[in-house]
Protein backbone atom coordinates (compact mmCIF):
# COMPACT_ATOMS: atom_id res chain seq x y z
CA UNK A 1 0.00 0.00 0.00
CA UNK A 2 1.04 3.42 -0.66
CA UNK A 3 2.30 5.31 2.68
CA UNK A 4 1.40 8.93 1.28
CA UNK A 5 -2.39 7.18 0.68
CA UNK A 6 -2.04 5.89 4.32
CA UNK A 7 -1.67 8.96 6.07
CA UNK A 8 -4.36 11.01 4.20
CA UNK A 9 -6.46 8.15 4.98
CA UNK A 10 -5.88 7.65 9.00
CA UNK A 11 -5.81 11.53 9.09
CA UNK A 12 -9.75 12.12 7.58
CA UNK A 13 -10.49 8.84 9.58
CA UNK A 14 -9.45 10.37 12.41
CA UNK A 15 -11.47 13.23 11.78
CA UNK A 16 -15.07 11.77 11.35
CA UNK A 17 -14.87 8.48 12.21
CA UNK A 18 -14.30 8.26 15.83
CA UNK A 19 -17.73 9.05 16.47
CA UNK A 20 -18.76 6.15 14.49
CA UNK A 21 -16.40 3.33 15.87
CA UNK A 22 -17.72 0.39 17.59
CA UNK A 23 -14.59 0.63 19.95
CA UNK A 24 -14.97 2.72 22.01
CA UNK A 25 -12.71 1.27 24.62
CA UNK A 26 -9.11 -0.36 25.28
CA UNK A 27 -11.43 -4.18 26.61
CA UNK A 28 -13.23 -3.45 23.04
CA UNK A 29 -10.27 -3.33 21.40
CA UNK A 30 -8.57 -6.24 22.88
CA UNK A 31 -12.03 -8.36 22.09
CA UNK A 32 -11.74 -7.26 18.19
CA UNK A 33 -7.72 -8.16 18.31
CA UNK A 34 -8.52 -11.54 19.65
CA UNK A 35 -10.87 -12.10 16.89
CA UNK A 36 -8.39 -10.68 14.52
CA UNK A 37 -6.23 -13.60 15.45
CA UNK A 38 -8.47 -16.08 15.34
CA UNK A 39 -9.44 -14.84 12.12
CA UNK A 40 -6.18 -14.58 10.45
CA UNK A 41 -5.20 -18.43 11.69
CA UNK A 42 -8.43 -19.77 10.92
CA UNK A 43 -7.64 -19.67 6.97
CA UNK A 44 -4.16 -21.31 7.57
CA UNK A 45 -5.46 -24.85 8.03
CA UNK A 46 -7.29 -24.63 4.71
CA UNK A 47 -4.54 -23.05 2.71
CA UNK A 48 -2.12 -25.23 4.31
CA UNK A 49 -4.31 -28.32 3.19
CA UNK A 50 -4.69 -27.19 0.08
CA UNK A 51 -1.28 -26.48 -0.60
CA UNK A 52 -0.72 -30.23 0.76
CA UNK A 53 -3.09 -31.59 -1.69
CA UNK A 54 -1.43 -30.39 -5.07
CA UNK A 55 1.06 -33.65 -6.30
CA UNK A 56 4.68 -33.08 -5.70
CA UNK A 57 6.48 -31.18 -8.94
CA UNK A 58 3.06 -30.62 -10.36
CA UNK A 59 1.08 -27.12 -10.25
CA UNK A 60 4.07 -24.97 -9.58
CA UNK A 61 1.57 -21.87 -10.04
CA UNK A 62 -0.84 -23.15 -7.52
CA UNK A 63 1.58 -24.28 -5.22
CA UNK A 64 3.75 -20.59 -5.70
CA UNK A 65 0.14 -18.67 -4.63
CA UNK A 66 -0.96 -20.61 -2.17
CA UNK A 67 2.17 -21.13 -0.50
CA UNK A 68 2.93 -17.38 0.05
CA UNK A 69 -0.70 -16.33 1.07
CA UNK A 70 -0.10 -19.11 3.69
CA UNK A 71 2.93 -17.50 4.61
CA UNK A 72 1.57 -13.94 4.71
CA UNK A 73 -1.47 -15.14 6.67
CA UNK A 74 1.10 -16.49 9.33
CA UNK A 75 2.64 -12.48 9.30
CA UNK A 76 -0.37 -11.14 9.82
CA UNK A 77 -0.76 -13.44 12.50
CA UNK A 78 2.33 -12.24 14.07
CA UNK A 79 1.23 -8.76 13.53
CA UNK A 80 -1.71 -9.05 15.08
CA UNK A 81 -0.26 -10.39 18.29
CA UNK A 82 1.64 -7.99 18.03
CA UNK A 83 -1.08 -4.79 18.21
CA UNK A 84 -2.71 -6.98 20.88
CA UNK A 85 0.85 -7.38 23.17
CA UNK A 86 1.14 -3.24 22.47
CA UNK A 87 -2.36 -2.26 23.94
CA UNK A 88 -1.74 -4.84 27.23
CA UNK A 89 -3.82 -7.54 25.74
CA UNK A 90 -3.39 -11.13 26.39
CA UNK A 91 -2.27 -13.47 23.04
CA UNK A 92 -3.21 -17.20 24.05
CA UNK A 93 -3.61 -19.41 20.59
CA UNK A 94 -4.34 -22.20 22.90
CA UNK A 95 -7.39 -21.12 24.72
CA UNK A 96 -10.53 -22.97 23.87
CA UNK A 97 -11.94 -22.68 20.33
CA UNK A 98 -9.27 -20.64 19.35
CA UNK A 99 -8.91 -22.85 16.66
CA UNK A 100 -12.62 -23.60 14.49
CA UNK A 101 -13.88 -26.59 13.68
CA UNK A 102 -14.32 -26.77 10.19
CA UNK A 103 -16.21 -26.34 7.93
CA UNK A 104 -16.49 -22.79 9.79
CA UNK A 105 -17.73 -19.20 9.38
CA UNK A 106 -14.96 -17.29 9.57
CA UNK A 107 -14.36 -15.63 13.29
CA UNK A 108 -15.18 -12.03 11.56
CA UNK A 109 -18.81 -13.24 11.31
CA UNK A 110 -19.12 -13.48 7.30
CA UNK A 111 -22.02 -15.41 7.06
CA UNK A 112 -22.46 -15.80 3.23
CA UNK A 113 -19.91 -18.99 3.30
CA UNK A 114 -18.12 -21.39 5.11
CA UNK A 115 -14.89 -22.06 4.82
CA UNK A 116 -13.39 -26.21 4.70
CA UNK A 117 -10.91 -28.02 5.40
CA UNK A 118 -10.60 -29.58 1.73
CA UNK A 119 -8.39 -30.48 -1.30
CA UNK A 120 -7.49 -27.89 -3.81
CA UNK A 121 -9.82 -27.86 -6.54
CA UNK A 122 -12.19 -24.91 -8.21
CA UNK A 123 -14.99 -25.07 -5.22
CA UNK A 124 -11.74 -24.77 -3.09
CA UNK A 125 -10.90 -21.95 -4.62
CA UNK A 126 -13.85 -20.23 -4.96
CA UNK A 127 -14.36 -20.14 -1.00
CA UNK A 128 -10.28 -19.00 -0.56
CA UNK A 129 -11.62 -15.96 -3.33
CA UNK A 130 -14.41 -15.35 -1.02
CA UNK A 131 -12.09 -15.19 2.26
CA UNK A 132 -9.82 -12.51 0.43
CA UNK A 133 -12.27 -10.65 -1.23
CA UNK A 134 -11.87 -6.82 -1.46
CA UNK A 135 -13.85 -4.66 0.95
CA UNK A 136 -15.23 -2.93 -1.13
CA UNK A 137 -15.33 -2.11 -5.35
CA UNK A 138 -11.94 -1.35 -6.38
CA UNK A 139 -12.94 1.52 -8.20
CA UNK A 140 -14.94 3.31 -4.83
CA UNK A 141 -13.49 5.62 -2.58
CA UNK A 142 -10.29 4.85 -0.59
CA UNK A 143 -11.66 4.95 2.43
CA UNK A 144 -14.20 2.05 3.64
CA UNK A 145 -17.70 2.08 4.61
CA UNK A 146 -19.27 1.15 7.51
CA UNK A 147 -20.89 -2.59 6.63
CA UNK A 148 -24.36 -1.60 8.59
CA UNK A 149 -26.23 -1.61 5.56
CA UNK A 150 -25.26 -4.60 4.47
CA UNK A 151 -27.00 -7.81 4.73
CA UNK A 152 -24.99 -10.01 2.51
CA UNK A 153 -21.92 -10.10 4.85
CA UNK A 154 -19.55 -11.60 6.63
CA UNK A 155 -17.81 -10.23 9.68
CA UNK A 156 -19.79 -9.33 13.25
CA UNK A 157 -18.43 -7.18 15.36
CA UNK A 158 -17.07 -8.29 18.56
CA UNK A 159 -20.07 -7.99 21.33
CA UNK A 160 -22.78 -6.69 18.53
CA UNK A 161 -24.34 -9.20 16.33
CA UNK A 162 -26.02 -6.69 14.30
CA UNK A 163 -22.88 -4.73 13.29
CA UNK A 164 -21.05 -6.75 10.16
CA UNK A 165 -18.36 -6.22 8.05
CA UNK A 166 -18.54 -7.27 3.99
CA UNK A 167 -14.84 -8.05 4.43
CA UNK A 168 -11.79 -8.27 6.51
CA UNK A 169 -10.90 -5.14 5.17
CA UNK A 170 -13.49 -3.41 6.30
CA UNK A 171 -13.00 -5.71 9.96
CA UNK A 172 -9.60 -4.44 9.77
CA UNK A 173 -10.67 -0.72 9.10
CA UNK A 174 -13.15 -0.82 11.86
CA UNK A 175 -9.68 -1.87 14.26
CA UNK A 176 -7.81 0.90 13.07
CA UNK A 177 -10.45 3.80 13.81
CA UNK A 178 -10.56 2.00 16.99
CA UNK A 179 -6.94 2.81 17.70
CA UNK A 180 -7.52 6.07 16.17
CA UNK A 181 -10.47 6.82 18.91
CA UNK A 182 -8.51 5.35 21.87
CA UNK A 183 -4.86 7.32 21.02
CA UNK A 184 -7.03 10.50 21.02
CA UNK A 185 -8.74 9.61 24.16
CA UNK A 186 -5.54 7.86 26.25
CA UNK A 187 -2.91 9.67 24.12
CA UNK A 188 0.53 6.98 24.12
CA UNK A 189 -1.07 5.99 27.15
CA UNK A 190 -2.88 3.26 24.70
CA UNK A 191 0.40 1.54 24.32
CA UNK A 192 0.75 0.23 27.64
CA UNK A 193 2.30 -3.01 26.66
CA UNK A 194 5.97 -4.69 27.23
CA UNK A 195 7.88 -3.71 24.66
CA UNK A 196 9.89 -7.07 25.08
CA UNK A 197 6.87 -9.11 24.18
CA UNK A 198 6.92 -7.20 20.33
CA UNK A 199 8.42 -9.43 17.73
CA UNK A 200 10.68 -7.77 15.21
CA UNK A 201 11.82 -8.58 11.59
CA UNK A 202 14.46 -10.65 13.09
CA UNK A 203 12.13 -12.97 14.01
CA UNK A 204 10.55 -12.92 10.59
CA UNK A 205 11.65 -14.34 6.91
CA UNK A 206 10.79 -15.21 3.55
CA UNK A 207 7.51 -13.67 3.13
CA UNK A 208 6.60 -10.45 1.25
CA UNK A 209 6.28 -7.87 3.94
CA UNK A 210 8.11 -6.78 6.83
CA UNK A 211 7.43 -7.72 10.27
CA UNK A 212 6.86 -4.86 12.42
CA UNK A 213 7.13 -3.59 15.86
CA UNK A 214 4.10 -1.55 17.13
CA UNK A 215 5.05 0.65 19.71
CA UNK A 216 2.90 3.57 18.55
CA UNK A 217 0.02 4.93 16.62
CA UNK A 218 2.11 4.94 13.49
CA UNK A 219 3.23 1.44 14.10
CA UNK A 220 -0.16 0.19 14.63
CA UNK A 221 -1.35 1.47 11.84
CA UNK A 222 1.27 0.56 9.57
CA UNK A 223 0.72 -2.57 10.50
CA UNK A 224 -2.92 -2.52 9.93
CA UNK A 225 -2.84 -1.37 6.89
CA UNK A 226 -0.01 -4.19 5.84
CA UNK A 227 -2.51 -6.60 6.81
CA UNK A 228 -5.46 -5.10 4.86
CA UNK A 229 -3.30 -4.06 1.88
CA UNK A 230 -1.65 -7.92 1.57
CA UNK A 231 -4.84 -9.10 1.97
CA UNK A 232 -7.51 -7.67 0.08
CA UNK A 233 -6.13 -5.22 -1.71
CA UNK A 234 -8.39 -2.28 -0.59
CA UNK A 235 -8.55 0.88 -2.41
CA UNK A 236 -5.22 0.06 -3.89
CA UNK A 237 -5.98 -2.01 -7.12
CA UNK A 238 -5.29 -5.35 -7.52
CA UNK A 239 -1.41 -4.53 -6.63
CA UNK A 240 0.24 -2.27 -3.50
CA UNK A 241 2.25 0.83 -3.64
CA UNK A 242 5.15 -2.19 -3.09
CA UNK A 243 3.92 -4.13 -6.72
CA UNK A 244 3.11 -6.86 -4.64
CA UNK A 245 -0.29 -8.70 -5.75
CA UNK A 246 -3.00 -8.58 -3.15
CA UNK A 247 -3.84 -12.17 -2.00
CA UNK A 248 -7.24 -11.93 -3.95
CA UNK A 249 -5.80 -11.74 -7.27
CA UNK A 250 -3.30 -13.88 -6.16
CA UNK A 251 -5.93 -16.78 -6.19
CA UNK A 252 -8.03 -15.23 -9.23
CA UNK A 253 -4.73 -15.76 -11.35
CA UNK A 254 -5.74 -19.51 -10.74
CA UNK A 255 -9.14 -18.99 -11.28
CA UNK A 256 -8.58 -17.04 -14.84
CA UNK A 257 -5.58 -19.04 -15.92
CA UNK A 258 -3.85 -15.72 -16.62
CA UNK A 259 -1.33 -13.84 -14.56
CA UNK A 260 -1.26 -10.67 -13.58
CA UNK A 261 1.23 -7.85 -14.92
CA UNK A 262 1.87 -4.29 -13.42
CA UNK A 263 -0.53 -1.65 -14.40
CA UNK A 264 -3.48 -4.37 -14.94
CA UNK A 265 -6.38 -3.82 -13.67
CA UNK A 266 -8.69 -5.41 -11.63
CA UNK A 267 -10.17 -8.67 -12.95
CA UNK A 268 -8.56 -8.40 -16.17
CA UNK A 269 -4.63 -9.76 -16.09
CA UNK A 270 -2.94 -9.49 -19.54
CA UNK A 271 0.25 -11.66 -18.56
CA UNK A 272 1.25 -14.80 -19.44
CA UNK A 273 -0.63 -18.19 -18.86
CA UNK A 274 -1.00 -19.40 -15.53
CA UNK A 275 -1.32 -23.28 -15.75
CA UNK A 276 -3.49 -25.52 -13.22
CA UNK A 277 -4.08 -29.38 -13.60
CA UNK A 278 -6.36 -29.88 -11.59
CA UNK A 279 -6.29 -33.61 -11.73
CA UNK A 280 -2.63 -33.44 -10.16
CA UNK A 281 -4.33 -33.44 -6.53
CA UNK A 282 -4.91 -35.75 -3.72
CA UNK A 283 -8.58 -35.86 -3.33
CA UNK A 284 -8.63 -35.88 0.19
CA UNK A 285 -11.47 -35.96 2.63
CA UNK A 286 -13.41 -32.99 3.10
CA UNK A 287 -13.35 -31.90 7.09
CA UNK A 288 -11.72 -35.12 8.23
CA UNK A 289 -12.33 -35.93 11.53
CA UNK A 290 -9.99 -38.34 13.49
CA UNK A 291 -12.49 -40.23 14.97
CA UNK A 292 -13.50 -41.14 10.77
CA UNK A 293 -10.39 -43.46 10.54
CA UNK A 294 -11.18 -45.57 13.52
CA UNK A 295 -10.99 -48.57 11.42
CA UNK A 296 -7.26 -47.61 10.46
CA UNK A 297 -5.28 -47.70 13.45
CA UNK A 298 -2.19 -46.82 11.94
CA UNK A 299 -3.45 -43.58 10.01
CA UNK A 300 -5.77 -42.84 12.85
CA UNK A 301 -2.26 -42.85 15.05
CA UNK A 302 -0.91 -40.70 12.70
CA UNK A 303 -3.98 -38.16 12.38
CA UNK A 304 -3.41 -37.61 16.23
CA UNK A 305 0.10 -37.42 16.22
CA UNK A 306 -0.46 -34.43 14.07
CA UNK A 307 -2.74 -32.38 16.22
CA UNK A 308 -0.67 -33.00 19.18
CA UNK A 309 2.26 -31.83 17.16
CA UNK A 310 -0.04 -29.04 15.79
CA UNK A 311 -1.12 -27.85 19.65
CA UNK A 312 2.26 -27.86 21.07
CA UNK A 313 3.21 -25.85 17.99
CA UNK A 314 0.25 -22.95 18.34
CA UNK A 315 1.73 -23.45 22.49
CA UNK A 316 5.40 -22.68 21.44
CA UNK A 317 3.90 -19.55 19.58
CA UNK A 318 1.92 -18.08 22.43
CA UNK A 319 4.99 -18.89 24.52
CA UNK A 320 6.91 -16.71 22.09
CA UNK A 321 4.73 -13.91 21.73
CA UNK A 322 4.14 -14.00 25.64
CA UNK A 323 7.91 -12.25 26.31
CA UNK A 324 10.13 -14.64 24.49
CA UNK A 325 10.00 -14.15 21.05
CA UNK A 326 13.41 -15.59 20.39
CA UNK A 327 11.57 -18.76 20.49
CA UNK A 328 9.32 -17.81 16.93
CA UNK A 329 13.24 -18.83 15.46
CA UNK A 330 12.80 -22.43 17.13
CA UNK A 331 9.20 -22.26 15.72
CA UNK A 332 10.50 -22.19 12.04
CA UNK A 333 11.89 -25.99 11.53
CA UNK A 334 8.25 -27.04 13.44
CA UNK A 335 6.23 -25.26 10.71
CA UNK A 336 8.65 -27.30 7.65
CA UNK A 337 7.78 -30.32 10.37
CA UNK A 338 4.02 -29.54 9.86
CA UNK A 339 4.91 -29.88 6.29
CA UNK A 340 6.41 -32.96 6.05
CA UNK A 341 3.59 -34.97 9.10
CA UNK A 342 0.33 -33.26 6.89
CA UNK A 343 1.94 -34.55 3.45
CA UNK A 344 2.23 -37.93 5.11
CA UNK A 345 -1.45 -37.80 5.51
CA UNK A 346 -2.61 -36.59 2.53
CA UNK A 347 -0.50 -39.21 0.33
CA UNK A 348 -2.03 -41.88 2.10
CA UNK A 349 -5.48 -43.30 0.53
CA UNK A 350 -7.98 -44.11 3.16
CA UNK A 351 -8.53 -47.86 2.59
CA UNK A 352 -11.91 -48.68 0.98
CA UNK A 353 -13.12 -45.33 0.65
CA UNK A 354 -14.37 -44.08 -2.97
CA UNK A 355 -14.26 -40.37 -3.90
CA UNK A 356 -16.63 -39.73 -6.80
CA UNK A 357 -17.00 -35.62 -7.80
CA UNK A 358 -19.90 -34.54 -10.31
CA UNK A 359 -18.97 -34.55 -14.19
CA UNK A 360 -17.75 -30.76 -13.91
CA UNK A 361 -15.22 -31.24 -10.68
CA UNK A 362 -12.20 -31.81 -12.33
CA UNK A 363 -10.74 -33.41 -8.78
CA UNK A 364 -9.97 -37.11 -9.69
CA UNK A 365 -11.88 -39.95 -8.44
CA UNK A 366 -10.69 -42.81 -6.48
CA UNK A 367 -9.92 -43.31 -2.84
CA UNK A 368 -10.10 -40.39 -0.94
CA UNK A 369 -6.81 -39.77 1.10
CA UNK A 370 -6.33 -38.61 4.57
CA UNK A 371 -5.87 -35.03 5.49
CA UNK A 372 -4.87 -33.36 8.80
CA UNK A 373 -8.08 -32.68 11.16
CA UNK A 374 -6.98 -29.95 13.07
CA UNK A 375 -8.95 -31.19 15.84
CA UNK A 376 -7.38 -29.24 19.29
CA UNK A 377 -10.14 -29.68 21.66
CA UNK A 378 -9.89 -33.41 22.23
CA UNK A 379 -6.17 -33.08 22.94
CA UNK B 1 -1.82 -53.88 -11.49
CA UNK B 2 -5.02 -53.97 -9.18
CA UNK B 3 -5.15 -52.13 -5.30
CA UNK B 4 -4.38 -55.39 -3.53
CA UNK B 5 -1.06 -55.61 -5.05
CA UNK B 6 -0.23 -52.50 -4.14
CA UNK B 7 -1.22 -53.19 -0.52
CA UNK B 8 0.87 -56.58 -0.94
CA UNK B 9 3.55 -54.42 -1.57
CA UNK B 10 3.41 -52.13 0.85
CA UNK B 11 2.89 -54.78 3.53
CA UNK B 12 6.34 -56.62 2.39
CA UNK B 13 7.81 -52.89 1.83
CA UNK B 14 7.00 -52.27 5.71
CA UNK B 15 8.86 -55.51 6.80
CA UNK B 16 11.99 -54.80 5.16
CA UNK B 17 12.33 -51.19 5.76
CA UNK B 18 10.79 -51.37 9.78
CA UNK B 19 8.57 -48.25 8.50
CA UNK B 20 4.42 -48.62 8.63
CA UNK B 21 2.98 -48.47 5.82
CA UNK B 22 1.54 -45.09 6.56
CA UNK B 23 4.81 -43.76 6.35
CA UNK B 24 5.49 -45.48 3.19
CA UNK B 25 2.02 -44.70 1.49
CA UNK B 26 2.88 -41.24 2.99
CA UNK B 27 6.35 -40.59 0.74
CA UNK B 28 3.51 -40.51 -2.42
CA UNK B 29 6.50 -42.31 -4.16
CA UNK B 30 4.71 -46.49 -3.41
CA UNK B 31 3.46 -46.65 -7.01
CA UNK B 32 6.37 -45.68 -8.59
CA UNK B 33 8.55 -47.60 -6.46
CA UNK B 34 6.14 -50.84 -7.67
CA UNK B 35 6.24 -50.14 -11.33
CA UNK B 36 9.84 -49.48 -11.01
CA UNK B 37 10.52 -52.91 -9.92
CA UNK B 38 7.80 -54.19 -12.01
CA UNK B 39 9.29 -53.00 -15.30
CA UNK B 40 12.74 -54.32 -14.91
CA UNK B 41 12.46 -57.82 -13.16
CA UNK B 42 9.07 -58.44 -14.40
CA UNK B 43 5.68 -58.72 -12.25
CA UNK B 44 6.33 -62.72 -12.14
CA UNK B 45 9.35 -61.81 -10.29
CA UNK B 46 7.63 -59.41 -7.94
CA UNK B 47 4.70 -61.97 -7.31
CA UNK B 48 7.14 -64.68 -6.68
CA UNK B 49 8.40 -61.73 -4.30
CA UNK B 50 4.91 -61.23 -2.89
CA UNK B 51 4.26 -64.70 -2.52
CA UNK B 52 7.12 -65.61 -0.24
CA UNK B 53 6.41 -62.71 2.02
CA UNK B 54 2.57 -63.86 2.11
CA UNK B 55 4.25 -67.57 2.81
CA UNK B 56 5.79 -66.11 6.23
CA UNK B 57 3.69 -67.41 8.26
CA UNK B 58 5.68 -66.76 12.20
CA UNK B 59 3.89 -64.19 14.02
CA UNK B 60 6.22 -60.75 14.65
CA UNK B 61 8.90 -61.43 16.97
CA UNK B 62 12.42 -63.64 16.74
CA UNK B 63 10.74 -66.81 14.91
CA UNK B 64 9.59 -64.29 11.84
CA UNK B 65 13.00 -62.30 11.36
CA UNK B 66 14.21 -66.06 10.58
CA UNK B 67 11.71 -67.21 8.20
CA UNK B 68 12.07 -63.87 6.41
CA UNK B 69 15.58 -64.27 6.46
CA UNK B 70 15.86 -67.85 5.47
CA UNK B 71 13.04 -67.60 2.76
CA UNK B 72 13.70 -64.05 1.19
CA UNK B 73 16.44 -62.26 2.10
CA UNK B 74 18.75 -65.36 1.85
CA UNK B 75 17.17 -66.96 -1.18
CA UNK B 76 19.20 -66.19 -4.30
CA UNK B 77 16.87 -64.93 -6.62
CA UNK B 78 14.46 -63.26 -4.25
CA UNK B 79 17.68 -61.86 -2.10
CA UNK B 80 18.65 -59.26 -4.43
CA UNK B 81 15.19 -58.07 -5.60
CA UNK B 82 14.35 -57.50 -1.47
CA UNK B 83 17.27 -55.67 -0.78
CA UNK B 84 16.96 -53.46 -3.92
CA UNK B 85 13.56 -52.45 -2.32
CA UNK B 86 14.67 -51.87 0.75
CA UNK B 87 17.38 -49.45 -1.40
CA UNK B 88 14.41 -48.01 -3.40
CA UNK B 89 13.01 -46.83 -0.65
CA UNK B 90 15.58 -45.62 1.82
CA UNK B 91 17.49 -43.49 -0.81
CA UNK B 92 14.98 -43.52 -3.94
CA UNK B 93 17.60 -45.10 -6.35
CA UNK B 94 17.34 -48.52 -8.05
CA UNK B 95 20.95 -50.42 -7.87
CA UNK B 96 21.95 -52.63 -10.76
CA UNK B 97 20.93 -55.99 -9.65
CA UNK B 98 24.21 -57.34 -8.26
CA UNK B 99 26.73 -59.40 -11.21
CA UNK B 100 25.83 -62.76 -9.91
CA UNK B 101 22.47 -62.30 -10.04
CA UNK B 102 22.50 -61.66 -13.89
CA UNK B 103 24.84 -64.19 -14.67
CA UNK B 104 22.22 -66.82 -13.11
CA UNK B 105 19.11 -64.82 -14.48
CA UNK B 106 20.12 -63.14 -17.27
CA UNK B 107 20.22 -59.30 -17.17
CA UNK B 108 17.46 -57.15 -17.13
CA UNK B 109 16.29 -54.16 -19.81
CA UNK B 110 16.81 -51.10 -18.10
CA UNK B 111 18.63 -53.07 -14.69
CA UNK B 112 21.23 -49.66 -14.57
CA UNK B 113 21.64 -47.13 -11.30
CA UNK B 114 19.26 -44.87 -11.54
CA UNK B 115 17.11 -42.03 -9.07
CA UNK B 116 13.57 -42.65 -9.76
CA UNK B 117 12.35 -39.10 -9.62
CA UNK B 118 13.46 -36.25 -8.39
CA UNK B 119 10.79 -36.44 -5.73
CA UNK B 120 12.32 -39.93 -4.79
CA UNK B 121 15.58 -38.44 -3.38
CA UNK B 122 13.44 -36.05 -1.40
CA UNK B 123 11.49 -38.87 0.08
CA UNK B 124 13.94 -41.63 0.64
CA UNK B 125 13.27 -42.83 4.54
CA UNK B 126 16.84 -42.75 4.98
CA UNK B 127 16.68 -39.11 6.04
CA UNK B 128 13.74 -39.70 8.93
CA UNK B 129 16.26 -42.68 9.85
CA UNK B 130 18.59 -40.75 10.34
CA UNK B 131 16.84 -37.38 11.38
CA UNK B 132 18.31 -35.75 9.21
CA UNK B 133 17.09 -33.97 6.38
CA UNK B 134 17.81 -34.19 2.18
CA UNK B 135 20.40 -32.03 1.39
CA UNK B 136 19.21 -29.34 -1.14
CA UNK B 137 15.38 -30.19 -0.65
CA UNK B 138 12.75 -30.24 1.74
CA UNK B 139 13.62 -26.70 3.56
CA UNK B 140 14.33 -27.72 7.57
CA UNK B 141 14.02 -24.05 8.03
CA UNK B 142 16.83 -21.12 9.33
CA UNK B 143 19.04 -22.34 12.51
CA UNK B 144 17.15 -26.16 12.39
CA UNK B 145 20.52 -27.36 12.14
CA UNK B 146 20.60 -25.93 15.72
CA UNK B 147 19.03 -28.38 17.16
CA UNK B 148 20.24 -32.03 17.83
CA UNK B 149 19.04 -34.74 14.94
CA UNK B 150 14.99 -35.74 15.42
CA UNK B 151 15.08 -39.45 15.81
CA UNK B 152 11.58 -39.85 16.06
CA UNK B 153 11.80 -43.42 16.03
CA UNK B 154 13.65 -43.81 18.69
Amino acid sequence: MSDTSTNNDTTAKTDDTTSTTAITTIEALHEYLGRAMQLEHATIPPYLTALYSLHPQTNSAANQVLRVVAVEEMLHLTSVANLMNAVGGQVDLTAPGFVPEFPTYLPDGEEDFQVNLACFSPATLETFLKIERPAAAPDEARRLMPARRRTDIMVTAPGDPELRYYSIGEFYAEIERGFNYLHDRHGDQLFSGDPTHQAGPEYYYSGGGELRRVVDIDSARSSIELIIGQGEGVGTGAFDAENELAHYYRFEQLKLGRYYQLGDEPHHPTGPDCEVDWSAVYPTQTNPRVGDLSGFPELQETAVSFNRFYADFLALLTKAFNGEPELLIEAVPKMFEIRNKATVLIRNPIPGSSATHSAADPTPDGPMHAAPTFEMESQ
Amino acid sequence: MGPDRLDRFLALSAELTAFDVVELAGTGESDAYLATVDRIVGTGAVDALLDAHTAISEPPGQARDHQLRHSMLGDEFLGPLARNVIKLWYVGIWYQLPRSWREVNGARDGDVTFTISANAYTQGLLWPAVGANPAGARAPGWASWTEPPRLAKL
